[in-house]
Order: structure tokens, then sequence, then C-alpha cells
């Protein structure tokens, strides 16, 4: 007792001595400067006063710059810019931005383009409807399509579109062919032949069913003003922006922000929002912050559906009542890919595919990962795809099930837990997902999770999005994320992908009597009866689906936050844009 | 000194050649093959072989490496970086708003930051072991080990969503640099500022101080003094910290959505386009060996013993 208090009475001396020495630091200095003092020269105790004098002078300055310069930031941020007014405006945000605005090129913004340009007919969801052609003929054989034009629609330089117009973009996106070869139609146009003024003819090598599906799309089928051609032609660059379409591009800073005016001689009547901008910020805290002091009033997800917004904070905007939500219908599909060509790897079985299939809890996925944003996907394309709505078996979530399989696979194990095996060879893959897509690397460790329980090894590998699509055309893969072209291009586009040596060739390789799969593709896309058709989808959709190679996990959408007030959000049929012209403020 | 100067510039040359032949390695490490880097730069939606071939026809990519590595320097020796593989405009359009905006921000940062760090350092020093000094070193010690893009994005919450004092982000007007100044300020002033402190303190017990204070020389003519001697120490340290900010202002710029060289690399990397990933890297390594020979030749000019034992 006595010891520990004698202890603490000396730890405390010896602290307070400590800070005794510190404290007088400063004098034992003066003392010692004032012993060096030569004897001739006694100024020490004013020389003490002056130095004293001039800290506290020191001090005194500082204090006042300080405040100074504190009082100019304050007065620099009292005075109110008139700049945050956007109430009968669109602001949104955007991560990357609008880029080069040529239509017949890919590099930029989808959504930017759709509102400038247009196309000769319309995606809708009651199939396609007129747009720039009031109306066409199709010859019986399938090969010609006449186009009567619009008359008195102008471009927004003041142009007049016309069959001719028609003619030089046509021929300058097929001058171009080998960047639209994704595109079937562009190995399909023989000709385009001026009729009249407002005639146009389409010729065909063969027969081609979507035609007018493609040639609905935003881009490269969309019409230019001749005059912005460089040289007849716009593979190189062009001069100027102009298209036909509700809004014209009136000023882009690059990286900065582009504004789009609405194009008050309209054909079908000037848009009731005058002006829309496009404002580049990146994704994250920073919209989310924008989004709630009102810099940015509108926000939707690009082509990288959920990740490309904070959902959870949007989620909380929402309900703290300045924005509403709206949500399209299921657009696309985000799928894992099985490599069934890959002989060397497990994934070439079918029974390890299904057990995939079963072992994905999309539920949770759904729900955790993309808070609700994104519905479960049971097949490659949900039933609202033209052709798609095919009778096909579902596999829901069953780990019982996916264990079965593969015991009756002969992949056995052991002990519980361990990896399974059949001949020496382990059951282990490698699941390659973008590095870029938190949701993605999610899902793969929730994926990877749930087959170490039905002992299937999975080895996650994150890369950038070029070198998976690398992978996806050499076939150096077992498993990786994808997803559908989207409702406008499907099922078609994704089909036709599956023969495509740059796609899913090597992943549809495995099927067996392959000859007959890829004969029926090819049938498909040329046949001219609809009942056919029909018929082809159903066996090729079945094929792929019983052969468990695209599992699918949950179908994307657009997600729209707009101010409360904003009235007539609609979607197209296509993730890629929206109809700007029909909302309004009220 | 002109000589000293002549050798000091000669001797970067060699150092920049080497760069810029690292600038154009570095990129053609790429594992893909450099067409299809363009074409998917571009968003091309399918690749076919052909389309590789002609791209390859177009850009040269089927000579020799060295002879495309030697177009490319002299076309950069002429401002010339190449064109974007995505936004269709030549490199130097980008390139040039993108750098002078960041400059912009550079300059001011750095002119806070000089100004604070000399206040707070001469400030710390003169009380060394006070209250004041304790207390200023332990707060910009705290600034300077919080992660920048946090301190943005609360600063961004308090001063403009919750206060409506300034713009969140972009660039529009004097305002709009308040924030992000700050921000990069108090991640440098945290550790320039103990260079000065240190710098005064070591100053403080040199014998012309205490020859100063014994011929009764006024006090804050010493600290003029011991000032301007320490400052010494502290240019090369400060010229270096502008190309230190130049290549680091990336998180600031990304979190205050600043439309400068950080955000343009960052969206040149995530699309792949080399010549502005070249071009950005190419700036960034000119600006850091310029500023190591300005601080260089300062330094000189200060101090005659090194430009003496050249």
């Amino acid at each position: 007792m006595i010891k520990n208090y004698i202890k603490r009475k000396y730890t405390i001396y010896l602290l307070f001595k400590q800070i005794m020495i510190i404290t007088s630091m400063d004098k034992f200095h003066l003392i010692h400067i004032k012993c060096s003092d030569p004897p001739i020269n006694m100024k020490v105790p004013k020389n003490i006063e002056q130095r004293e004098r001039a800290i506290l002078l020191k001090k005194v300055y500082c204090i006042i710059f300080v405040v100074c310069i504190s009082s100019i930031l304050v007065a620099c941020t009292t005075t109110k810019e008139e700049s945050s007014e956007i109430a009968d405006e669109l602001v949104y945000a955007t991560v990357k931005d609008i880029n080069d605005m040529n239509p017949h090129l890919y590099p930029g913004s989808m959504s930017a383009q759709g509102m400038v340009y247009e196309s000769l007919v319309e995606n809708t969801e009651k199939g396609i409807k007129p747009l720039l052609a009031e109306d066409w003929d199709i010859s019986e054989d399938g090969t010609v399509y006449t186009f009567h034009l619009r008359k008195g629609v102008t471009f927004h330089d003041g142009e007049p579109f016309n069959a001719d117009a028609v003619k030089q973009n046509m021929e300058a996106v097929q001058n171009n062919k080998e960047k639209h070869a994704w595109i079937k139609l562009s190995t399909k146009i023989v000709s385009v032949d001026v009729v009249d003024e407002h005639t146009v003819k389409l010729t065909l090598s063969e027969a081609y069913y979507p035609t007018l599906d493609e040639l609905a799309m935003t881009r490269p089928y969309v019409f230019l003003s001749p005059k912005d051609f460089e040289n007849g032609e716009t593979k190189d660059g062009i001069n100027g922006f102009h298209g036909t379409g509700p809004y014209q591009l009136a000023e882009h800073k690059v990286d900065q922000y582009a504004i789009f005016e609405a194009n008050e001689n309209y054909w079908a009547g000037a848009p009731k929002i005058k002006k829309i901008t496009a404002k580049v910020l990146p994704a994250g805290e920073t919209t989310l912050l924008a989004l709630q002091k009102g810099e940015v009033n509108f926000i939707f997800t690009d082509d990288r559906g959920a990740d490309s917004i904070n959902m959870e904070g949007m989620e909380q905007l929402v309900q703290s009542g300045d924005y509403q939500l709206m949500r399209s219908k299921q657009m696309n599909t985000k799928m894992i890919v099985a490599n069934s060509g890959n002989g060397v790897s497990p994934v070439s079985e079918k029974s390890v595919r299904e057990a995939i299939w079963f072992a994905i809890d999309r539920e949770t996925i759904s729900r955790d990962i993309f808070y609700g944003s994104e519905e479960v996907a049971h097949t490659l394309f949900s039933p609202n795809i033209n052709y798609a709505n095919v009778a096909l078996k579902e596999r829901s979530y069953d780990m019982e099930r996916a264990k079965e399989l593969l015991e009756a696979a002969g992949w056995t194990v052991d002990t519980e837990g361990a990896v399974r095996e059949k001949n020496g060879k382990k059951l282990s893959m490698k699941l390659y997902y973008d590095n870029n897509s938190p949701s993605q690397k999610a899902q793969s460790e929730l994926i990877q999770h749930s087959l170490s329980m039905i002992g299937m090894e999975l080895e996650l590998v994150g890369e950038e999005s070029t070198s998976i699509a690398n992978r996806r055309s050499t076939g150096e893969y077992d498993l990786l994320f994808n997803q559908t072209w989207g409702l406008a291009y499907d099922p078609q586009s994704t089909v036709a992908a599956f023969t495509s040596e740059a796609s899913y060739l090597h992943a549809t390789k495995g099927i067996p009597n392959t000859e007959e799969f890829y004969q029926n593709i090819d049938s498909v896309l040329v046949s001219t009866d609809e009942e056919n058709r029909k018929a082809l989808y159903k066996d090729i959709l079945t094929t792929v689906h019983d052969e468990a190679i695209f599992i699918p996990i949950t179908n994307g959408n657009v997600t729209v936050i707009a101010p409360k007030n904003l009235q007539g959000i609609s979607f197209k049929q296509t993730q890629y844009e929206l109809p700007f012209e029909q909302m309004y403020f009220e | 000194m002109g000589i000293y100067i002549m050798k000091r510039m000669l001797i970067t040359l060699p150092l920049l050649l080497a760069v810029s032949f690292l600038t154009f390695v570095l990129i053609s490490f790429s594992p893909m093959e450099p067409a299809e880097v363009v074409l998917r730069a571009q968003e091309v939606p399918v690749i076919t072989e052909e389309l590789i071939e002609q791209t390859n026809e177009k850009l040269g990519f089927n000579k020799p490496f060295i002879v495309q590595y030697f177009h490319w320097l002299i076309a950069c020796l002429q401002l010339d970086f190449g064109q974007s593989y995505v936004k269709n405009a030549p490199v130097w359009s980008l390139m040039g708003p993108a750098f002078m905006n960041t400059f912009k921000l550079t300059v001011i940062s750095s002119f806070v930051i000089i100004a604070f760090s000399v206040l707070f350092g001469v400030l710390c020093a003169l009380n060394e072991r006070t209250a004041v000094d304790r207390l200023l070193r332990a707060l910009l010690f705290g600034f300077t080990a919080v992660p920048a893009y946090w301190l943005g994005a609360i600063f961004i919450f308090v001063f403009s969503v919750k206060l409506d004092l300034l713009p969140t982000s972009g660039m529009d007007g004097a305002k709009s640099y308040i924030l992000p100044v700050t921000v990069i300020a108090l991640g440098y002033i945290g550790l320039y500022f103990r260079n000065i402190r240190s710098a005064m303190l070591n100053n403080l017990n040199e014998d012309y101080v205490l020859y100063g204070r014994a011929s009764g020389l006024p006090e804050n003519k010493i600290t003029m003094h011991i000032l301007r001697n320490s400052l010494q120490v502290a240019i090369s340290i400060f010229c270096m910290a502008i190309p230190i900010i130049l290549g680091g202002t990336v998180v600031i710029e990304n979190v205050f959505a600043w439309p400068g060289l950080g955000s343009l690399s960052i969206s040149a990397i995530l699309s792949r386009d080399f010549p502005v990933i070249q071009a950005y890297v190419l700036i960034v390594a000119v600006a850091f060996v310029v500023f190591n020979m300005m601080s260089d030749i300062l330094n000189a000019t200060f101090n005659p013993r090194i430009r003496d034992g050249n």
C-alpha cells in the first residue's frame, strides 16, 4: 500500500518536474543568452521585452490574417447565385461525357443521340410504328421495302428531310459496314434508291424479318443533315450534329456538360421541357449530394444498370419526399455464361451447369444486392420479349437438387465440405467478373459460397470489361458474367450472337447436334413466315435452356429518379433512351 | 550560373527521352491487340477480323514497334499526341483545357499551401512545445491522415447541401474553387509546415542567431533571417509539391467533378483511350522533371555552394 502510494507520489513529482522543465525552457534559453551577452551592451531586459512583444504581435497578426482569410471566404460565399433555379428544366447526371455525337458510330451517349436523331420507324410496345416514314410497303418476297416519308420535316439546321437525305445517310452507314457487323441488316442491304422526293426504296439481298426492328434502333440507321457530312461520308467525323429529333445540341463542354434545347419546329410539336442538361458527375456520393441540393434533378440508369447509381442512397432520397422513382419493365437479363465448348473444364458437362443454376439464390441477390431494383430471372429472355413467351421448366434455388445432379453425374465427395472429384479431377472452375462492377463482385462472392456448399470450387477473377469481352471471343473461360442485348434488340441480336465467334460461339459449341442448332438460327432470321419463326425460336430457346448454357440471374430495367412534380415519365422499348419529349412539369 | 543552368537542362534531355520511351512501351505491354483496344474503346459492338485488319492499316499498328515509337515521338514534339479513340478529337484539344483547369487548381492550392505552411510553421516554431504548437500539429496531422475523398464528401455535405453556401461540384466561378482548394491544402499543409517548423528550429540554434541577439538586433528581424534561411530548405520541397499536386488531384477532381487532367485520365483509363493516357503520363512526367530542374536552379541561385560544387 505505502509502497504504491510513494510510487504514485514519485511519478507525479517526476511529471511535475518534467512540466517545469518544459515550461521554463524558454527562460533557460534566455538566461543562456543573457550570460553570453557582452558586458558593454547590457540591454537584456529590453531584449526580453522586445522578444515577447514581437511574439505577441506575431500572434495578433496571425489571428488577423486568419480572420481576414475566413471573412473573405465567407464574403465570397454569401452572394447567392441564381443558377441553382432549375424548376422548369431537367439536369441529369451522367458518369460519361456525351462524347462524339456522330450517330453512325458508337462512342456517343445513346440517350443523348436518342434525343437528337430519329429513325424511319419506331419500336413500341404495340410493335413497329411510323416515325420519319409515315407508311411502308414490303414486297412479296420480303426483299424490297418502300418507305413513304413524312412531309415537311426539317433537320435542325433547316435542311429538308427527304429521300435524298435518307439515301445519303444509309449509304454513309453502308460505307463503313465493317463497324456495323453486329447489325445483320448491314450485311443484307444491296441498294437504297430515291423513287421521288418523299419515297425511298430499300433493296435487300434476301428476306430478313427483323429489318424494321433494326431500322428502329438508336443507331446506326438514323438521320443526320447531309450538310454535316465530311466529303459525303460520316465515318471519319462530321461537321455538326443536326438531326430531326425533339431536341438539338446547343452547347457541349467536354467532360463538363451538354445542353439540349427544345426543337421548336419539331414535326410532332415542340416538347414542353425546353432545356435538358447532361452534367458529368462521378457516380456515388457526389451525385447523391448534388441531387439533394437540387443542382441535378434527374437521374437514370445507363447501360451499366444498377451499378450506375447508388440505389440505397436513392431510395432514401425518394423517401425524403422531393423525388419519385420509376421503373420500366424488364429490359434485359443479367446472366452467367457457361462455356460448354471448353472441353477440359467440368463446365462442359450439362449436369454441372444445371447444378450451378439450381445453386444460385436469386431472391437474395435481387433483394440484398440490387435492393429490389432488379427482378429474379428464370429464363434467358423475360416473357415480354418477342417470341420469348415459351414454356420452359423453372430451375429455382434448390441445393439438394444440385447435389443430387452432381452425385448422379459421378462427381463424388468423401467428406462433407470438401471439393467433389471425378476420375481424379477436381470440380473446380473460374468465374470472371467485371472488376468495375460492385454488384457483379458481390454476386460472385455469394455464388462462390453457395457452390462451396455443394462441393464445387469456384475461383473468382475480376478483370477489365474489355478483357472479359476478349475471353468471350477466344473461349478462354469457364464461366463469365454477361447480359443480353436488351428489349429492342432481342431475341434476334442475342440469338445471332450464339453463332458469332466474337460472342457466344464457344459457349454454345458444347450443345449436342450443333449443326442443326446453328442451322435453325440461320433460318429463323431469314424466315418470312411468322408461325415458322415462332416454332424455330421456341426450338432454339428450349435447347439453350435445357442445356443450361446461359444461367439467368436477374432482369435489368431502367430506373429513373425525377422531381415529384414531373409528369409523363414513360419508357421506350430500349434501355438506352428515354422519351424526354413527353415529360412536363405540373 | 548560366553554365550550371545549361548543364542542368542538358541532363534532363535523356531523362525526358527515357520517360517518353517508357510511356510508349508500357502501353504496348497490354495483352490485347492494339487494333482491338481501339475498337473496344470506340464501343463497336461486334469486332470482326476484317475490321481489325482495316484498323491496323489505318493506324499503322502493323509497322515495326520502333518505327511506331519514332512516329509518335516526332508527333509529340510537335504537340500532336494523336487522336482520341473515344471522343474523335485531337488529344491536345482535350488535354489543353483539362491541363489548364488542373493547373489553375494546382497553382491556387500551392499558394494556399505555401502561405499556410509558412504561417503555421513559424507559429509553431516560435511557440515550440506550447499548447498552440501541440494543438496545431495534432490538428494538421489529423487532416493529413484523413482520406481526401472522405473529407471532400463531408465538406460538400456540410457547406453545399446543409449550409447551401457553395456549389457541390463542377467548375463555374470563383466559388467552386473554395472546397477543392481547401481539401487539397488540408492534405498537404500538414506535411509541409513540419518542414518549415523543423528548419526554423534548427536555425534557432545557429550561431548567427546568437550573434544577432548579441548585437541587439530586434527580434522580428532575427525571425526574418531565420525564416529566409529556413525557406531555402523548403524551396525544393515546394517545387516538387506542384507536380505532386498536379498528378495527385485525380481523387479530388473525381469527388468535385472538376474537368481537369485527373478526370480526363480516369475516363481515358476506364475506356482504354491510349493516346490520352500516353499524353497524360508524359505531361505529368515532364512536369516532374521540369519542376525538379527548377528547384535545383532556384537552390543554386540562393546557395552558391551548390553551383560551385558542380
